[in-house]
């Protein structure tokens, strides 16, 4: 198996005297080829769900497994090769490199794994390739439009071939077109290069494409069946 | 590497604005440097440039070279002390010469520092121009080639103020100045006449000099004082902080050298610590996506290398322009050690000041990548 597990995972925040449980004894496992989406209003606890499934932040208590390896007790440095290695983000708008062209918004991912090799440069060029992007492989954020710059967002999250793919919000400032554009090519390249991939959403449109989705409400997360 | 040099080339505008500041810097230190070696050696240049160990004077003089009155004869002494290999008189008096067959009262006088010592001892300079000193012809001088900028070639002949006796310039030579001066090296026994003309003006001292230079591995000044009973010992350097004015320019210029890197380092210290802070969203996403501490470090502290070598760079460039304009009479003398040192001390300095950088990249939470933290 290979994809993402979370074994009873909890979250708990101590501010003060008051303890917040931002996740609730969550369990959830994820397959190779699954596309996943997670709903939820904000503050359920969607960001949280994501920091930690992304390696970002470590839970109070449950195991969190990413390709079968056990990440719960891990320092701060082997977390940041796990993210390099096995994860694959998708942020929100704006979190491209603003100095960096296309192709290099990738290739900087091989670049922190030590040096960029000829075929990295062919595969990076694939990528942009199936997502549409031929014409913008030389091109900075700023001569992109915004669904442009969320496809190569996109891109780079596969370009370290990482077992899973995590999306926050990645329709939140695109119109309703561009949008599906987005989540279709998104879910395309899970189904093709067989990723393990959650996105968090609030775009309740966007569902139809993932085979899953559940939904996030104070902690708590259940699988919804009966979707319109 | 890879980032900071993308970044420095598609953000010139911002890097331009920071290189400029360095470059402004180090001009300045460049040009600091420059008049303080300028003002040193013309306080000192001489006695800075003689390849002495350690300098004999007249017990009580404190050192310096104007106030000491001694034989030449105890040469022979401090010869035989353990360690000393050579030895040369030195006899300073400043006074004012003008070109022979002018007046007294009219012609245009030129201060100057009448320096006697004994032909082809190892203080004697080699002369850039013109020939050296000899026993034979003793009113031939060799002089210092500021000299040249009053109008004084090779061949001409000087008239002393208050002496008969008159000198002909043999050769020049560089950077030979004492007390502000530039200096007339003259055959030691021509200057005793011109000096103590007056009888008794030499206080009864046979072979009098003011100083006696010493060379030799490993001289100890204790030791050497054991050669007579009125003689006291100093370091070269001693001797040289001795010179009338030498420490006073020296601690201003080094004061403002030193205020200048330290005030420099906290102005590029606050630069690079805004521009660290307006990236922390970046920095945030590099390390989501996997980037190590190492990794943005390494590029912020390269860039910064980069950055600071190329401005130290066009500083220098500056600084040697900035020398073909200098009016003559501005005391400057750029040394190249000098210039790698400064260049050294400035890229370290712009590479600590980027440590509180550091220390805040290392801070930056790879949760704010997702622009949300709960």
């Amino acid at each position: 198996m290979t994809g993402i597990q979370l074994k009873n995972v909890t979250k708990r925040y101590q501010e003060n005297e008051f303890e917040t449980i931002a996740l609730n004894d969550v369990s959830l496992t994820i397959e190779a080829g699954e596309f996943v989406a997670i709903i939820g209003p904000s503050g359920s606890g969607k960001s949280t769900f994501l920091s930690i499934a992304g390696a970002l932040l470590q839970a109070t208590e449950g195991e969190v497994f990413i390709n079968e390896q056990n990440i719960t007790h891990l320092n701060e440095k082997e977390l940041s090769a796990v993210r390099l290695k096995q994860i694959g983000f998708i942020l929100q708008t704006s979190n491209l490199i603003p100095y960096l062209t296309a192709l290099d918004q990738l290739l900087v991912v091989k670049r922190m794994n030590g040096s960029v090799t000829k075929e990295d440069k062919i595969f990076a060029t694939e990528l942009l390739n199936d997502l549409g992007l031929e014409k913008k492989r030389n091109k900075f954020p700023n001569e992109c439009s915004g669904g442009e710059r969320q496809r190569i967002a996109i891109a780079r999250a596969f370009m370290n071939d990482p077992a899973i793919i995590l999306a926050d919000e990645p329709t939140a400032s695109l119109d309703t077109n561009r949008a599906h554009e987005v989540v279709k090519l998104m879910a395309n390249e899970v189904k093709a290069r067989q990723k393990a991939a959650v996105m968090v959403t609030h775009d309740e449109r966007m569902l139809d494409y993932c085979d899953r989705v559940y939904r996030i409400e104070d902690g708590i997360l259940k699988e919804e069946t009966n979707l319109i | 590497m890879f980032l900071a040099l993308k970044e420095l080339i598609h953000s010139k505008g911002r890097f331009i604005m920071i290189g400029l500041i360095i470059v402004l810097i180090s001009w300045l230190v460049f040009i600091l440097s420059g008049l303080g070696t300028g003002l040193s050696d013309l306080a000192a240049g001489t006695l800075k440039r003689a390849e002495a160990n350690a300098v004999v004077f007249e017990e009580g003089a404190d050192m310096s070279i104007s106030k000491s009155m001694l034989s030449e004869s105890i040469s022979d002494d401090l010869l035989r002390q353990k360690g000393v290999s050579d030895t040369a008189p030195i006899s300073t008096f400043s006074t004012s010469i003008r070109k022979s067959g002018t007046s007294e009262e009219s012609g245009k006088k030129t201060d100057a520092i009448l320096i006697g010592i004994e032909p082809g001892s190892f203080i004697e300079p080699t002369s850039t121009e013109g020939k050296n000193l000899t026993d034979d012809a003793a009113d031939q001088v060799l002089v210092d080639s500021s000299l040249k900028n009053d109008g004084f070639a090779i061949g001409d002949t000087l008239a002393l103020s208050g002496s008969t006796e008159k000198l002909t310039i043999g050769g020049f030579t560089d950077h030979q100045t004492l007390n502000h001066q530039p200096a007339i090296f003259v055959n030691l026994d021509q200057f005793r006449t011109i000096r103590y003309a007056a009888p008794g003006s030499d206080n009864g001292i046979e072979d009098i000099v003011n100083g006696i230079l010493v060379q030799g591995k490993d001289v100890d000044l204790n030791e050497l004082t054991k050669a007579d009973e009125h003689i006291e010992a100093g370091s070269k350097k001693a001797a040289v902080n001795a010179v009338p004015g030498y420490s006073a320019e020296n601690a201003t210029i080094t004061m403002m050298l030193w205020f200048l890197m330290i005030i420099s380092a906290f102005i590029l210290g606050v630069f690079f610590y805004v521009l660290t802070n307006q990236k922390t969203q970046q920095f945030g996403v590099l390390k989501a996506i996997g980037g190590s501490n190492g990794f943005i470090i390494r590029s912020v502290i390269s860039q910064v290398f980069v950055l600071s070598l190329i401005s130290v760079l066009i500083g220098i460039g500056l600084t040697y322009l900035t020398t073909l304009f200098l009016p003559e009479a501005m005391p400057f003398h750029l040394e190249v050690p000098m210039v790698m040192i400064y260049s050294i001390v400035l890229l370290l300095i712009s590479l600590i000041s980027s440590l509180f950088s550091v220390v805040k990249i290392a801070k930056i939470d790879p949760l704010t990548a997702l622009g949300r933290v709960e």
